[in-house]
């Protein structure tokens, strides 16, 4: 057991500093880190998935809102 | 076509068309490649150019329908305008809010004041318009006559929006289907655009006749309070 937590410590401690030296590596190769990399890669996804979600929100909320005015005057005509 | 064959041909044409638009989604995700020089943002394109078909073709419907309400009076033509008016609302919205995410990516901004976008912007007031001069006067035969007026206004706007990339300098890109030379597609993206403007037609005129359906129902409802008064 005592064995066991030293390794998992010993793997811990190897990959914190294997993530350190790639972003120094990346730092001073002047390359933008990680997190950074991926925001930048990310934001087009971003600006297409809120397009294709407007589509869905504005005619379906067309549709719904037929479906309410539909409703109402088939309520008045029956009163 | 009677309220009842509306409503069916309506709830027919709208189930086909949100299959078609689940099918587009799939094709605009997965299946047509990312272009090279835009990348993923390019694929806004398939939902951004047939909304702005079916505002074009919605405004197109109304003014054809207005132009004859003044020729003929018939109450169906202006009802018919009124619920074209409101879809083509419904589209140039998404074209005013799915190009500004494009172009926040392709061109740095959300919007610049370049001759497209700003005719553009103009369609979208002129349907805001055609709802603001109905409900302005008093008497509600002149602002269905006045709207008409708007409607058919608004079509006037539609080829110098469309030409406007040509004739002027313009940030937006040119046409590359409407063409005199051809599209200038692939054709698995040409596929991919073709197919969203069916889907996106199919859905505008599927809500169409339902909303026609209303109207028809709320003038017999008008009928019917008016003869019990």
């Amino acid at each position: 057991m005592k064995k066991s937590m030293t390794y998992a410590l010993a793997l811990t401690v190897l990959t914190i500093a294997v993530m350190a030296a790639a972003a120094v590596a990346q730092e001073s190769a002047g390359m933008p880190q990680a997190g950074r990399l991926a925001e930048q890669n990310l934001r087009p996804y971003w600006h297409v998935f809120a397009a294709y979600t407007l589509v869905i929100l504005l005619i379906g909320g067309w549709a719904v809102s037929i479906a309410r005015r539909l409703r109402a005057i088939e309520e008045r005509l029956l009163d | 076509m009677s309220t009842a064959g509306m409503r069916r041909g309506g709830t027919t044409l709208t189930l086909l068309g949100l299959l078609g638009l689940i099918a587009l989604y799939w094709m605009a995700f997965f299946w047509v490649p990312t272009e090279v020089n835009q990348g993923v943002v390019q694929r806004i394109f398939y939902i951004h150019v047939p909304a702005a078909w079916t505002s074009f073709l919605a405004i197109g419907f109304a003014a054809l329908a207005s132009g004859m309400y003044l020729w003929l009076r018939d109450e169906r033509l202006d009802r018919a305008a009124l619920c074209a008016v409101e879809g083509g609302l419904i589209f140039a919205t998404l074209v005013l809010t799915t190009g500004p995410l494009w172009g926040k990516i392709a061109w740095g901004t959300y919007w610049t004041w370049e001759p497209r976008l700003t005719l553009t912007l103009l369609l979208w007031f002129i349907f805001i318009g055609y709802f603001m001069v109905r409900n302005a006067t008093e008497d509600p035969e002149k602002g269905k006559r006045f709207a008409a007026v708007v409607a058919i206004v608004g079509a006037i706007d539609i080829p110098f929006i469309h030409l406007s990339v040509v004739w002027f300098r313009s940030l937006h890109p040119e046409p590359v289907v409407a063409r005199p030379d051809g599209p200038t597609l692939p054709g698995d993206m040409l596929v991919t655009l073709l197919f969203g403007v069916l889907v996106f037609t199919v859905l505008f005129f599927g809500l169409f006749l339902f909303r026609y359906a209303v109207e028809g129902l709320r003038a017999e409802a008008d009928l019917r309070a008016r003869s019990a008064a």
